[in-house]
């Protein structure tokens, strides 16, 4: 089939099988690597992306149900000249990257989650990686993490 | 780039990892990420069955599926067809016995993952069924089929004992006994990153980027295995997403390798699903262990017994190495004059028994530190005390008889967990649990010895090389799963040659470009190779110096110093760019290579050849002291762990954020292992077979954790660090188990992880009254 | 591999689905099934290009709140009218699964599952909650607590598409309540569960009690005898709480799996209970014997 949707603020059309699983989309298809599959059931939040403004699993989505949507992974983040987003940059300086698997999903959750609500509680930190899991940290310096970029944020607030 | 360039490395310093930049955009390439505008998929048939001798395989089915390229199996191995670390007993595609359920019977290459999961159903095979081996028990019992015919053992890898002072008989001696007996889990490693990787062969060249901790090792491995001499095989070891001991050893490599001769001149991939990964690599060892300490009244321990069984599974994969650390760890850091420990490493038909973060060591301090606090207990002193009354120091041996003669930490690491809030406060926190709840707090310690024993060479070659642009190019061979030993490596060259990270580079590990420097394992990466980089960096300088020097004209290279892209005169302040001088130099002469051996023990602990060989004695130690407040819903049995303090001697911090990263993270896995990482198998399959069956912890589930470093110097330590590593995650399950008895009156688990349910049927069983001899309930 | 098809009508969806095709709401349930091979259809049927109001959108009818059964988990968590009116499942959904896969599952399609261990069931039951079935022939509704006939079977013809989920409002009850046991605290599929709703007296008695509990049984249960033994206790006197818990461990004949032990769920169903009470149990927690407390 034929597939028309916006992709990191791009728009695209492509040919593909309507079955072709998202993450193989992206991973094979379109060598945006960044999303990563740890599980292929839905249980781990490696492979998360945003798809119109929402999170969700591309492990758990085919080809078909992303036409008209607009896209976003965590090639998209950064800006121009590789300018990171200060979520990006909250987790360098925070030290929330060790291994760096699970980093692409964590970022996209605490990023979707700062868009929404942007002074969560700890509790609400918390929630919002619960669908994400690491092997590495612990979550703590993640949690430092989605901190520091709440307060980069909110910088210009009153 | 910005972030970090512009730093100036130091070491001691909270540094952020220059390689975070490209993993938070998600532009590192793992293993998992090599895909070529071509290419290939293999995939193994897995026996499913756990105990059979093969009669044939048929394939004939499957290759007619559209895209299926080649099917091989045994009789396509030139090779030895066996592969393993220490014994090489397992094989690539099975050719006589079928050993445990993840063993590979064939191999598919396709062109698409569709046609490899469709030619891969159609496989089948002929067997004869072996009876299987499930337990430690019918494993040694007389008469059981043996799992390795040839083995001199039988169903035993190994087995030795430890004895110090009178061993048995100074029981007799003791005012009080306690005993306590523990059955442990599997715990499997669940990294991010499945084992996976890419290969390819052209003109007579293999080449296999793959995520693994050992890429030298692979290479001879992989090599004899498959059948080609290893200077045409080369392997890339990219950012590994997640080891912990899982990918120590082949996982990937040699089925790859022989897809990619098979089919040559395109990439072949292979990536393990989650599924594959629970069922074919190696697991920490379930076992179960018996203890009975001994002590005099005024609570000084006397004697010691350990009987500890691990379930090794079918193949050797590091077992009796396994077997050998705990067996010298068993007594942990304590002063106990008698002791008699001893063990066996046995085969079964389960899963393999291999390398897991902690090697052992978890196991055998499940056991002792629970007995530390029966003993407390029974004595009436407080937990931290007794410890501290019996916790060695330098010079002290330890049970298993090793002596102590490196840096020291427990007293000092038990000194400040005693003047740490938690601990203060625990009493005042106890006593305001909610309805429902029962808070108890508890404590545990451990040591860890790193690196590989007496005999096994520990070493690195560490190669620095200043480039024509005046940088310097580090080659490091020795792989960062995660633990960041790249920036560390980064850091102390940088601090050494004052130069900014702008001004530094890193070649990963490859046995192309790098030099081998051992495996990512046993707490002795940063160690052996940061030794290993001072040496190469101080003759580097001592070089580049003389050269600006000799072409000055000045006497003596004394007379410059490093600052960041060049060398300054001191006397005339002329500056001297590093290109420059780059340009001076022959590409040798830009090169220093360093080979660093990290200290052998001299001490004769034990006689036995096979325990020595497997470890025995180690020589520099680290050390920790751990306390978990914990909270239990008695309606559910629900444990939260509320609060967790660590203080760990691991020498001086090189980086204190990323001892940290270990800290937080050997804790939470540990926390996985106490209380939600239940593995079961029945008769060698796998119940739990995924990440929605296997639970490891999540956002939720892990506390806030209060971290301290006592930074005592190792005076052997490149900077005087040593390894923090396993440490961490070693006393983690005792921690929890003691603040549980704390809160329940005594309550112990024998069967771990202690899920909800295992806790609730210890709050519904009445306990024994204290001072009641033997045996608290065990569930 | 199966053949996708968009339907845009609702009609275009009744036709395929005559056809016997199976329709891909969320993905979350569907997917995984697919990937154990417990399924393997021919054709899936994509929800996403239907804009039927219907089946994505809450509305108020005066007595009920209709709910598409291809509206989200998160869209009813953030609905003001499912936040108003009924607080239990709000609580259940909050616990269902993790943030992404509330945002792509749908209520339709945890009923459909139909697993006696679907978060959202239990407060759907005590909330009495209707399932609205459409077909070509037209629509027919009858209770959730008899279209869900077993582990993954529902009354559900052939031809049929769960259509809307219609729950009365409930102004009578006071509490609502959901508590979910499982092995950590997301991602978690729920070794125990159990849903109230309470409704009281002006000094705090129990005039009105719903209960439905979760992963106990073949389907969710519900006991009017246990119930019965709440009408008329004091929220903080444990006598009647301990009475009802036994009945509840009593009646039920739990499973065994790899989760959990049929012993732990009896035991726990009946804690569940114990959990309402507003008092002090009044029992050294330590004493508590199976089935004693």
């Amino acid at each position: 089939m034929k597939l028309s949707f916006t992709l990191n603020h791009k728009a695209l059309t492509l040919e593909t099988d309507p079955d072709r699983r998202v993450i193989d989309l992206l991973r094979e298809d379109l060598c945006l690597t960044g999303t990563k599959e740890a599980c292929g059931e839905g249980e781990c939040g490696a492979c998360t992306i945003r798809v119109n403004k929402e999170l969700r699993l591309a492990c758990l989505m085919i080809a078909a149900q992303i036409e008209g949507c607009f896209i976003e992974t965590i090639e998209g983040l950064a800006g121009p000249d590789q300018a990171l987003h200060p979520v990006q940059e909250a987790f360098v300086q925070a030290g929330a990257v060790q291994c760096g698997f699970c980093t692409p999903g964590m970022v996209m959750a605490v990023t979707d989650l700062l868009e929404t609500i942007p002074n969560p509680d700890d509790t609400r930190i918390r929630k919002a990686l619960s669908g994400n899991l690491c092997r590495c940290t612990g979550y703590q310096k993640i949690m430092d993490a989605a901190r520091l970029a709440a307060k980069k944020e909110n910088k210009c607030l009153p | 780039m910005n972030l970090i360039s512009k730093t100036s490395p130091s070491v001691g310093a909270s540094q952020a990892r220059p390689d975070a930049l490209n993993k938070v955009m998600g532009h590192e390439k793992f293993a998992a990420d090599y895909y070529g505008p071509r290419h290939l998929w293999a995939g193994a048939k897995r026996a499913g069955i756990p105990h059979g001798r093969l009669i044939s395989v048929s394939t004939e089915a499957a290759a007619q599926v559209p895209g299926v390229k080649k099917i091989l199996t045994y009789t396509d191995v030139k090779g030895s067809n066996r592969q393993g670390v220490i014994q090489k007993d397992q094989p690539v595609l099975v050719d006589d016995r079928i050993r445990h359920c993840g063993d590979a019977l064939a191999l598919v290459i396709a062109e698409t993952s569709q046609a490899l999961e469709a030619a891969l159903a159609l496989i089948s095979f002929e067997y004869e069924a072996l009876p299987g081996i499930f337990t430690v028990a019918e494993a040694l019992k007389d008469g059981a089929p043996l799992i390795h015919p040839a083995h001199p053992g039988g169903n035993c890898l190994l087995s030795g004992q430890l004895v110090s002072g009178k061993g048995l008989e100074a029981f007799e001696e003791c005012d009080a006994v306690v005993e306590y007996a523990v059955d442990l889990p599997r715990q499997e490693h669940a990294y991010l990153e499945t084992e996976c990787g890419e290969a390819v062969y052209e003109k007579g060249e293999l080449s296999i980027v793959v995520s693994t901790q050992t890429p030298f090792r692979d290479r001879a491995e992989t090599a004899q295995a498959i059948g080609i001499s290893p200077e045409k095989l080369r392997i890339i070891a990219p950012y590994c997403g997640g080891g912990f001991g899982g990918k120590d050893g082949i996982t990937v490599q040699s089925l790859l390798g022989l897809a990619a001769m098979a089919c040559p001149d395109i990439p072949v991939k292979m990536m393990w699903s989650r599924e594959e990964s629970f069922l074919s690599s190696p697991k920490r060892h379930a076992a179960s262990i018996h203890y009975r300490l001994g002590a005099k009244q005024n609570g000084v321990f006397h004697a010691l017994e350990v009987r500890a069984d691990f379930d090794t599974g079918p193949y050797d994969h590091l077992g009796g190495a396994v077997l050998g650390l705990a067996l010298e760890h068993a007594g942990g850091p304590y002063r106990i004059p008698h002791a008699a420990i001893q063990g066996r490493a046995v085969y079964t038909n389960n899963t393999i028994g291999g390398a897991f973060r902690g090697f052992g060591v978890p196991q055998v301090a499940a056991a002792m530190e629970q007995a530390v606090d029966l003993m407390a207990e029974k004595l009436s002193l407080a937990p931290l005390d007794i410890r501290m009354k019996n916790a060695v120091q330098k010079g002290d041996k330890i049970p298993s008889g090793t002596t102590l003669k490196t840096s020291t930490g427990i007293r000092e690491c038990l000194a400040r967990l005693k003047a740490h809030p938690l601990y203060q406060e625990a009493d005042a926190w106890k006593k305001k649990a909610p309805a429902h709840m029962l808070r108890g707090t508890g404590m545990a310690c451990a040591l860890h010895g790193m690196g590989y024993g007496p005999f096994v060479p520990d070493t690195a070659i560490a190669k620095l090389e200043l480039t024509k642009q005046g940088r310097f190019r580090i080659y490091f061979g020795v792989v960062d799963m995660g633990q960041g030993n790249g920036v560390t490596f980064l850091q102390m060259a940088g601090d050494l040659l004052n130069q900014n990270y702008e001004n530094l580079e890193l070649v990963l590990p490859d046995t192309g470009l790098t030099l081998p420097c051992g495996s990512a394992s046993a707490s002795r990466s940063t160690y052996t190779f940061g030794n290993a980089l001072i040496q190469a960096v101080e003759t580097m300088k001592i070089r580049l110096t003389q050269k600006a020097a000799d072409s000055l004209m000045v006497g003596d290279g004394d007379e410059f110093c490093f600052i960041p892209g060049h060398l300054r005169h001191l006397p005339t302040g002329r500056e001297f760019p590093l290109a420059q001088l780059a340009a001076l130099l022959s590409q040798e002469e830009r090169i220093t290579i360093s080979r660093y051996r990290a200290p052998a023990s001299k001490e004769t602990v034990t006689k036995d050849t096979a325990l020595q060989m497997h470890g025995i004695p180690h020589t520099v130690f680290s050390y920790t002291a751990h306390l978990a407040h914990v909270e239990i819903d008695t309606l559910t049995g629900g444990i939260t762990v509320c609060n967790y303090a660590a203080v760990t001697d691991c020498g001086r911090l090189i980086n204190p954020d990323l001892y940290r990263q270990q800290m937080q993270g050997g804790i939470a896995q540990g926390l996985g292992y106490a209380l939600y990482e239940d593995f079961i198998t029945d008769k060698g399959r796998l119940l739990t077979a995924n990440l929605s069956t296997y639970i490891i912890p999540g956002a939720l589930d892990i506390p806030p954790m209060a971290l301290s470093s006592v930074d005592l110097q190792e005076n052997t330590g490149p900077f005087g660090m040593k390894g923090v590593g396993e440490i961490c995650i070693d006393p983690v399950l005792p921690a929890v188990a003691n603040a549980v008895a704390d809160a329940c009156g005594g309550g112990r688990c024998r069967q771990w992880p202690l899920t909800c349910e295992r806790m609730l049927e210890i709050l519904t069983i009445p306990v024994c009254p204290p001072g009641a001899d033997m045996n608290r309930s065990l569930i | 591999m199966p053949a996708v098809t968009l339907p845009r009508t609702l009609d275009e969806l009744l036709d395929l689905k005559a056809q016997g095709h199976a329709i891909l709401a969320g993905g979350t349930d569907l997917f995984v099934h697919m990937r154990n091979k417990k399924i393997q259809p021919r054709t899936l049927v994509c929800l996403d290009q239907l804009k039927d109001k219907g089946l994505r959108e809450v509305a108020d009818t005066g007595d009920e709140i209709c709910i598409g059964a291809a509206a989200t988990h998160t869209q009813l968590i953030q609905n003001p009218l499912v936040q108003q009116h009924f607080p239990v499942l709000i609580q259940a959904l909050n616990t269902l699964g993790s943030p992404q896969i509330r945002n792509m599952g749908t209520l339709g399609g945890n009923i459909m599952t139909a697993s006696p261990a679907g978060d959202s069931l239990p407060p759907l039951y005590v909330l009495d909650a209707q399932v609205e079935l459409a077909g070509k022939k037209g629509s027919r509704r009858m209770p959730l607590s008899r279209f869900i006939t077993g582990p993954g079977s529902t009354g559900l013809n052939p031809e049929e598409i769960l259509y809307r989920v219609r729950i009365p409002k409930q102004p009578s009850y006071d509490l609502h309540h959901f508590e979910k046991v499982g092995h950590r605290k997301s991602l978690s599929i729920a070794i125990l569960s159990m849903a109230a709703l309470i409704g009281l007296t002006g000094d705090k008695k129990i005039r009105a009690v719903r209960l439905a509990w979760g992963s106990l049984g073949k389907t969710i249960v519900t006991s009017p005898e246990t119930e019965k033994l709440l009408m008329g206790t004091p929220m903080d006197d444990p006598a009647g709480f301990i009475l009802a818990a036994a009945r509840i461990r009593e009646e039920v004949s739990p499973i065994s799996d790899v989760r959990a032990g049929a012993g732990y769920r009896r035991q726990v169903a009946g804690n569940l209970v114990l959990r309402l009470c507003q008092g002090p149990l009044k029992q050294d927690p330590l004493k508590q014997g199976p089935g004693a407390v």
